[in-house]
């Protein structure tokens, strides 16, 4: 009984390890593949960055910053214990807002170029199944920065979902926000918010 | 003019500091009425007196608007940049000795010939420390004072507080802030040093309240989560961010499993573990 129940625990475990093989040869993008790629590309947005003016910068960073970090889920769980209060349509509201934004933070933070990069340092499975990519940003003549990045599986590929910059977690920090203001202003008032500062972002 | 100032300045700093004790224990005292309304709208369990420190907060930041900033931009317009890089390498240089002090408290020895190091480096080839020699021949600076200290020894954090004119600060703060100020020796130099030393701080501050300017929602919450973080990640030098990993995990983790079934089964899951998630915080 006991031996067919380890047998049974080899198969399963077999079949997991399978599975994660087949799931990276189909998309062929490791957790980090996906966090250099983004660094890359925002790399060479801030290079352009000045000629881009802001507009630009916001849209030519739309789709690297979607597919490289999973928004959907960010948004869902920033809001917390909240999101049960909310119908679909604030949902979808949310996420939309909330993904403009986050675009919009980079377009205005990463503006322009002074010889930065990012180091990859390494690269650690969590116990839960996610990734933690460690990097750091090298600014000349400043202290460097370090980003680490927290990704998990969405269908076959990594996405992130935290950056840590500095030991700062982005998740915690904006889920403290967000259901602070949802239950001290409600839903319209984090919205108006959201808004508010996307369009400071594209006049400063 | 500084000498006469000195002995009764001593006073005046110990003035300030049991005045500033006084008043957080008023308001913590003030606090104890509110607090039970307060609690059942808070979610942070590190900020049991939200209600009176946003008051705290809106008045440093009206006095940061009127009164600080146009100072501090006053004096970034008429001081010459290298003076300001060489007013804020002059303090910096002179908090090396809480650095010594603070890593022999942690019993971080290597770490505290490495600072010593640095302090006599500064001293001496950076001109009395307005040069800082010793990050260009790579002796990285470190950031200990005594509220890390204390949190090596196991003194537990305790509630946030926001105080009048200093800021984010927590209980365990407080004492850490009234031996680094009595082992600084810029604190017994006389006051217009200490003015000059005050309007560095808020000039170099510049970039960090922009930031909070820029992409904070709440200021306030901002502030007191980064302040938080920042200080707890200090504390521990950098190994906090593995709980910091695993908070993020445990919202969405049971999400993540569920993930590749659809998203309607996410919304129905990820409720509960995000209690659970907020309260480990």
């Amino acid at each position: 009984m006991i031996l067919k129940k380890v047998k049974l625990a080899m198969v399963f475990i077999a079949c997991l390890f399978a599975g994660n093989a087949i799931a990276q040869e189909a998309t062929g993008a490791t957790a980090k593949q996906v966090v250099e790629k983004f660094q890359n590309e925002l790399i060479a947005v801030m290079k352009e960055g000045k000629q881009l003016g802001y507009a630009g910068r916001y849209d030519k960073l739309f789709e690297p910053v979607s597919n490289s970090h999973d928004l959907t889920k960010i948004a869902r769980i920033v809001v917390g214990k909240e999101s049960e209060k909310l119908s679909e349509e604030q949902q979808q509201k949310l996420i939309e807002a909330f993904s403009r934004f986050s675009v919009a933070s980079y377009a205005h933070n990463f503006k322009d170029y002074s010889g930065e990069s990012f180091i990859f340092d390494s690269e650690e499975e969590t116990a839960r199944g996610g990734v933690v990519v460690h990097s750091h940003l090298v600014i000349p003549d400043d202290k460097p920065v370090k980003f680490d990045y927290m990704l998990k599986e969405k269908g076959n590929s990594w996405r992130i979902i935290n950056i840590i910059a500095n030991g700062v977690s982005d998740l915690a920090l904006k889920r403290s926000e967000y259901t602070a203001i949802l239950q001290r202003e409600g839903f319209d008032a984090l919205i108006a918010k959201i808004n508010e500062k996307i369009d400071n972002y594209s006049k400063l | 003019m500084n000498k006469p100032y000195s002995g009764t300045h001593n006073a005046k700093i110990t003035q300030l500091i049991s005045g500033l004790l006084i008043g957080a224990a008023i308001s913590l005292g003030g606090c104890a009425t509110t607090g039970v309304t307060e609690q059942q709208i808070s979610t942070n369990k590190d900020d049991p007196y939200e209600s009176i420190n946003r008051k705290m907060f809106t008045f440093n930041d009206n006095v940061d608007d009127y009164v600080a900033a146009p100072i501090s931009d006053a004096y970034k317009w008429i001081t010459p940049q290298f003076m300001q890089t060489g007013v804020f390498n002059f303090f910096n240089n002179l908090k090396n000795i809480n650095v010594v002090i603070n890593d022999v408290l942690q019993a971080k020895f290597a770490q505290s010939a490495h600072d010593t190091g640095r302090f006599a480096l500064n001293t001496t080839m950076g001109l009395g420390g307005f040069v800082d020699v010793a990050t260009h021949v790579g002796l990285e600076r470190n950031d200990e004072d005594f509220e890390q200290t204390l949190a090596v020894w196991g003194v537990p954090q305790g509630s946030y507080l926001v105080i009048p004119f200093l800021g984010p600060t927590t209980i365990r703060g407080i004492p850490g802030a009234a031996f680094d100020t009595a082992a600084n020796p810029a604190s017994y130099v006389g006051l217009p040093v200490q003015l000059i030393s005050l309007l560095n701080t808020r000039a170099n501050a510049e970039g960090a309240l922009k930031f909070i300017d820029e992409a904070a929602l709440d200021p306030y919450v901002f502030t007191r989560e980064s302040f938080l973080q920042w200080r707890n990640n200090l504390a521990t030098d950098g190994k906090a961010e593995s709980s910091l990993d695993l908070d993020a995990e445990l919202g969405e983790d049971s999400a993540g499993s569920a993930a590749k079934g659809g998203d309607t089964v996410v919304d129905n899951k990820k409720a509960p573990t995000l209690h659970v998630n907020s309260e480990i915080k």
